[in-house]
């Protein structure tokens, strides 16, 4: 194999797929990135939970393939002057790598007996727009499960049917579920480790490129331009989501949702990460306050909504609806309480395009 | 400004109490001047010692061993039963008397509490002789002694406050005070070095507080990482921690045991000790303010061997019915059916009540909250008894056990 590439082309492409390389395996092959000269250079990163394909154009000299293990590549290639740099195979897969005036000589592993990606066999698949699968994600993962005990809760639930694709996320104390409209007529349903979803999202840009979605047996993949991303799916059924949405709310209030955030984050300046205090809302006619009590000391704030339902004292843990509500790009937002110790949601005005449910906490002195 | 800190630590606390209240009623017999100690039930197989008076201490009684052993040791040793509702009440009137001396007093444990005296001179004087004046109307008004250790913060404090005992005040207050008098102390005197971390610094040649203090820290940094910094700050008197009067002591988790009076064979009998045992840890969970999602239960054969299994809740609770539940399912797992001789249940991973999540699964039911508040509420009023289970009724077996002894009062602190 020989190739000569721009640097970075390539640094690009290893910062890609080094997020798929176990940084610690009792395999080398497995902590190495394998590299393919063909048409044009391919780089593939697999810990079989993630796996990256990124390709970057490059001048063949000669076709073939090896593996070098990603940190030292990387750390390489990332401090090589920015120019072309030549990447050459010669015997015993001992790869030289030249810059200008640098020169390595780094031992690799032969590139067959690495695991590459499943093909796709293309049975269930739909696209759309990279910005609008970045939203989606965005605006979800923030409520996926860390807990990995309760396995599927850290996974985010992909579901296409009716010409629309969902994404739900819950923790169990919150939950976030988005939708965007879709051209494809597909119908699937697939949980997706939120860690990977991680990694999507900082892949895929806000264009309006489009991003081909496709599951095959227990992968899913997502395939760019020039990049694919195959991850694993967890075993189970999500939870029924959509029984935990109340049907009935005793408060629902409108309201400007960048006033709003505002006011809780100065409200939360006064926790602390060592002990965590909830936000008190305190809803009367149509005025909003704001309410916290800390041992550092108190803050208050009254907001103005608008409000169709009766009177509530609510506690919350801010970062919950500073979460929720940061994700949300409309001016006003609808929240409906439905209790002071059961869940709220909030949606949009007109559409149901989104929907976070958060539970509260439960403030002492409502006992 | 320097702070001033003092330390008050009752001497042999439970017998000193069981003794002042038996010269009030009349015993003509010190407890504290003959070789006695404060033990269990041994009938009901609880036969260990408490606490020990002076003269068992020069017997080589331990706490801690069983009350057989110490009466080989000495044969005329006398052995009074605990009294917890007596300790509480001792308590209480230390803490009284404390309160006259400072505003900031954190209770440390049941003998023992922190007073910050800063600024309480021009009222008492100056710390030495309020420290006598304290330690004075203890013994005169309450019948006990205590130890005041006086410093610039907690730590030298309580190490003040241990160094002769009984009824003594000790005062470090000095650079040079501190380097005479808790310098030459062997170092897993300080604070902090146990007998996991006192061989450690042997092998460093480090044998007193003085010898640490003045080691190398980057030795201490190699061999111990963080926790050799931390200490050797403590052995040169280095500690800063406020005297907080609503900081209770620091509860990790809270757990009760008990050993049966006779062993438990079936299942239905194993099930009513343990949520015996859940009511009380039940109730101190809820007096303590807090809610947990760690429970772990522990299971104790006849041959005295001990397997335990935990399981973490998603939503931090402290209703007795439903930590009952989940201690329940995990004795289900690992008992094998052979006979028991004790059980235990402990609850942990705390998070205050005024911050409790309410979670999308299990929802809040303010109901259960309000009856258990209930019925803790009337056994501290009525006793323990006053309320129970139906299905403990003509059971033999009591509806709350660990931690108390029947027939006495409630404690109402979850010391």
């Amino acid at each position: 194999m020989k190739v000569t590439v721009l640097k970075q082309d390539l640094l690009d492409a290893i910062n890609i797929v080094q997020k798929a390389v176990m940084p610690k395996s009792t395999t080398p092959i497995l902590e190495g990135i394998y590299m393919e000269a063909n048409e044009n250079l391919k780089l593939i990163g697999n810990s079989f939970e993630l796996g990256i394909q990124y390709t970057v154009d490059a001048q063949i000299e000669q076709t073939g393939s090896v593996v070098l293990n990603a940190r030292i590549f990387g750390e390489i290639v990332k401090r090589l002057p920015d120019a072309p740099v030549s990447i050459e195979v010669i015997e015993n897969n001992k790869v030289r790598i030249e810059c200008i005036n640098s020169f390595f000589e780094i031992f690799g592993i032969d590139g067959e007996n690495y695991p590459l990606l499943p093909e796709d066999d293309n049975d269930l698949q739909l696209t759309l727009p990279q910005a609008t699968l970045k939203d989606l994600i965005r605006q979800t993962i923030f409520s996926v499960g860390s807990d990995e005990n309760r396995k599927i809760m850290t996974g985010a639930l992909m579901q296409a049917e009716n010409s629309e694709i969902k994404m739900v996320t819950l923790d169990g104390f919150r939950m976030a579920v988005c939708r965007a409209v879709i051209k494809d007529n597909v119908e699937f349903k697939v949980i997706i480790p939120g860690k990977n979803m991680n990694e999507i999202l900082r892949i895929l840009d806000t264009s309006d490129n489009p991003v081909k979605i496709s599951l095959s047996g227990n992968t899913v993949s997502f395939v760019l331009e020039n990049c694919r991303i195959v991850s694993n799916v967890l075993d189970g059924e999500f939870m029924n989501y959509k029984s935990y949405i109340p049907s009935q709310f005793e408060t629902v209030i409108e309201i400007n949702t960048r006033d709003f955030t505002e006011s809780l984050e100065r409200a939360s300046l006064i926790s602390s990460d060592v002990k965590r205090y909830p936000v008190r809302l305190q809803i009367e006619e149509d005025t909003l306050t704001i309410h916290s009590v800390t041992d550092i000391g108190v803050s208050k704030e009254t907001l103005r909504i608008e409000n169709k339902g009766s009177d509530l004292i609510i506690g919350f843990n801010p970062k919950y609806l500073i979460d929720a509500l940061k994700s949300i790009s409309d001016e006003t937002v609808k929240i409906s309480f439905s209790s002071s110790i059961g869940p709220c949601i909030i949606t949009a005005i007109d559409n149901e395009d989104y929907l976070y449910l958060i539970l509260p906490v439960r403030l002492a002195n409502t006992r | 400004m320097d702070r001033i800190i003092m330390h008050i630590d009752v001497n042999s606390a439970y017998l000193s109490w069981e003794a002042a209240y038996r010269k009030q009623h009349g015993y003509s017999t010190d407890l504290r001047e003959i070789p006695s100690v404060v033990g269990g039930d041994e009938e009901s197989r609880h036969g260990i010692v408490l606490a020990k008076s002076g003269p068992a201490k020069k017997y080589g009684i331990k706490t801690g061993e069983t009350l057989f052993s110490a009466r080989q040791k000495c044969s005329r040793l006398v052995v009074v039963p605990p009294n917890y509702y007596l300790y509480m009440q001792c308590h209480n009137a230390l803490l009284e008397i404390l309160h006259e001396f400072s505003p900031q007093v954190q209770v440390f444990s049941i003998d023992e509490a922190f007073i910050d005296y800063t600024g309480m001179q021009r009222i008492y004087g100056d710390p030495v002789s309020a420290a006598h004046i304290l330690k004075e109307r203890i013994k005169n008004e309450l019948g006990f002694t205590v130890n005041i250790g006086i410093a610039k913060n907690k730590l030298l404090a309580k190490m003040a406050g241990d160094l002769k005992k009984p009824d003594m005040v000790h005062a470090v207050l000095s650079e040079e005070e501190m380097k005479e008098k808790i310098w030459p102390l062997p170092v897993k005197k300080l604070y902090g070095v146990g007998h996991a971390t006192a061989p450690k610094l042997n092998r460093l040649n480090i044998f007193t507080i003085g010898q640490l203090a003045q080691a190398d820290t980057e030795l201490l940094r190699f061999h111990l990482k963080s926790w050799g910094v931390l200490i050797q700050k403590y052995a040169n008197g280095i500690e800063d921690s406020v005297v907080s009067s609503d900081m209770r002591p620091p509860v990790k988790g809270i757990g009760n045991s008990c050993t049966s009076p006779f062993d438990i064979y079936s299942k239905e009998e194993a099930l009513k000790v343990l949520l015996s045992l859940c009511e009380m840890v039940g109730m101190r969970l809820r007096q303590s303010g807090f809610c947990a999602k760690l429970v772990s239960v522990t299971l104790r054969g006849t041959d005295l061997k001990r397997f335990s299994h935990q399981c973490k809740t998603f939503m931090a609770t402290d209703n007795t019915m439903k930590i009952y539940q989940i201690a329940g399912r995990l004795m289900g797992e690992m008992w094998s059916g052979k006979p028991l001789r004790g059980m235990g249940i402990r609850v942990s991973d705390l998070v205050p009540c005024d911050f409790l999540q309410i979670s999308i699964f299990e929802g809040y039911n303010e109901k259960k909250k309000k009856l258990d508040d209930t019925i803790d509420r009337l056994r501290m009023k009525y006793g323990i008894n006053s309320v129970f289970r139906s299905c403990f009724l003509g059971s033999g077996l009591p509806p709350v056990s660990g931690g108390v002894i029947e027939g006495y009062q409630m404690m109402t602190n979850i010391l």
